[in-house]
């Protein structure tokens, strides 16, 4: 059956500059695709590669870096090593569903709620999405004021570094350019692995965490509320709305699909890597019976200084900064594409300027607005990082919905709809995440039914 | 029939376009709507229980804020 999605053979054809780049991108992919080889399909991967890779890395970002940090620091190497990458592939399961969405239809993910659902429910949508990534964008250039502060860079010049870097990547006005410079920032997040070989892990500890699952946290508020930051830190809605619209925006075909789930997979296990690598790194804070409630990024890195050295710590200050960079750069980006798609504004990366001046204008806007919120004097930030990643968790199985209604829609997907096992794994995703969002409310408003339950 | 932008593309850039891109590709094909869809009950029951789900976990976390701030 042939999707919904417009076609305009009879009507006459405007081709824009954003068409001629994305173009140029697609004859290197076909080129790539016509010939046989190993080094022709190594090729035709590092042409396909990058939505997936950089939603994964964005995603491990400043307050996802420090849930991490604060569970190797209150409970070691055990039960949430597993648990991170069981979060990882419920992360892969729902960006896969972005690949085919926008590969089938070249239409970014708010574009499709709006018009296949209407206004109303595509508002609600947008809403969502836009208090989730501007309190996740304060959070990121806290993490990069707060890392950068380690080497006693002044807040105002560690924002100002951030902007500039999120302004160079745009400068080129081409998906590929800043698709190539942003991931190679991203590869950097892979800093934390550096530092938790310097801790010298036990890898016995590690092997039989995987295995076992063992040690067992108890079953009170802050272990719930580590479970929720740590799914919150791999599953957001963002990340929904960034890898469908960078799909599209790369220019990638159905018959793309297959490289794009690599590419999703790719992400996910280098993403994974980081996120263990940084409990690794702190899980000697437990042995030594450091308290790290209130621990900021600085902070975490102060603290290992004794353990692992200055340099050790020095590379986990990076590694903040780093993951605050690249997520303040994918989740501004996200917002744009999402704006220009609901108000029907040109949104690409592809776009000169003059073209695009919405688009990067709102993108700049989030970014800028974001950084000087974190430079005003007194206000309570600490709190916007606590909640952040419950933030996120908790608007997720709206997200999700929306995108298990779109992905098995005949009429916009054709054949592509999911298969009946997708639907499970999603269905079971939507259903940890209701649960557990769920539970955490029940702690907060009513402790004796949470007793009741056995939570302490 | 091939219309012409303001900053236009050259010809040999839009027989590459032409050729390169599927038709509903092209920037100007995301002009078209896609059809609206209708809802059916139990869709609008989820969308508005997880809604309502939504709303009060947001409540619940600006409680859990304002209990810390104190």
């Amino acid at each position: 059956m042939k999707p919904v999605a417009t076609s305009i053979e009879e009507e006459a054809v405007v081709i824009t500059h954003e068409d001629v780049d994305r173009a140029h991108d697609r004859v290197r992919v076909s080129s790539a695709r016509a010939q046989r080889g190993f080094s022709s399909r190594a090729r035709l991967l590092w042409l396909l590669v990058g939505p997936g890779v950089l939603v994964m890395l964005g995603e491990n970002d400043g307050p996802s870096m420090l849930s991490y940090a604060a569970t190797g620091a209150k409970f070691g190497i055990g039960f949430f090593i597993p648990f991170v990458a069981l979060t990882f592939c419920m992360a892969i399961v729902v960006q896969e569903m972005t690949v085919r969405l926008g590969a089938a239809t070249h239409r970014g993910h708010a574009e499709l709620i709006f018009e296949r659902f209407g206004p109303f429910w595509g508002w609600f949508s947008m809403i969502d999405l836009g208090v989730g990534n501007f309190l996740t964008l304060i959070t990121e250039f806290i993490a990069i004021r707060a890392g950068l502060g380690f080497f006693g860079v002044p807040p105002w010049a560690a924002v100002l570094t951030a902007l500039v870097v999120l302004y160079a990547a745009l400068m080129s006005h081409r998906y590929w350019t800043w698709e190539r410079i942003t991931l190679t920032a991203a590869i950097f997040n892979l800093i934390f692995i550096p530092v938790a070989l310097m801790t010298h892990p036990s890898w016995h500890s590690v092997g039989h965490a995987f295995i076992t699952w063992q040690p067992m946290p108890g079953f009170n508020k802050d272990v719930l509320l580590i479970v929720l930051a740590d799914i919150g830190a791999t599953v957001t809605p963002w990340m929904l709305f960034f890898q469908q619209s960078a799909t599209v925006d790369k220019g990638m075909t159905t018959k793309d699909i297959h490289f794009g789930r690599i590419d999703t997979v790719l992400g996910a296990a280098l993403a994974t890597a980081a996120a263990i690598a940084t409990i690794l790194a702190t899980a000697p804070l437990l042995a030594h019976q450091m308290t790290a409630d209130n621990f900021q990024a600085a902070e975490f890195a102060q603290a290992l200084q004794p353990i692992i050295g200055r340099f050790g710590a020095s590379l986990f200050a990076l590694g903040m900064v780093e993951a605050g960079i690249v997520a303040a750069i994918t989740i501004s980006t996200s917002s744009a594409y999402a704006f220009g798609e609901v108000a029907r504004k040109p949104h690409s990366l592809n776009l000169p300027m003059e073209e695009g001046k919405s688009f990067y204008a709102v993108l700049t806007l989030c970014a800028v607005a974001a950084a000087g919120i974190v430079l005003i004097p007194g206000l309570p930030l600490v709190y916007v990082v606590l909640v952040v990643n419950v933030v996120a968790v908790l608007a997720m199985p709206p997200a999700l919905v929306f995108l298990f209604m779109l992905v098995n829609d005949k009429g916009v997907m054709g054949d592509l709809i999911s298969p009946w096992w997708a639907n499970a794994l999603a269905a079971a995703v939507v259903f940890i995440l209701t649960a557990a969002g769920i539970l955490f409310g029940v702690s907060i408003i009513a402790p004796n039914i949470f007793a009741a339950l056995g939570g302490t | 029939m091939v219309n012409k932008q303001p900053t236009q593309p050259s010809t040999s850039d839009q027989i590459l376009v032409l050729s390169s891109l599927e038709h509903d590709q092209l920037a100007n094909a995301k002009k078209h709507p896609i059809p609206r869809r209708h809802l059916k009950g139990p869709e609008l029951l989820v969308l508005w229980t997880l809604r309502l789900y939504l709303l009060f976990m947001m409540a619940v976390v600006g409680y859990q804020v304002w209990i810390a701030a104190r």
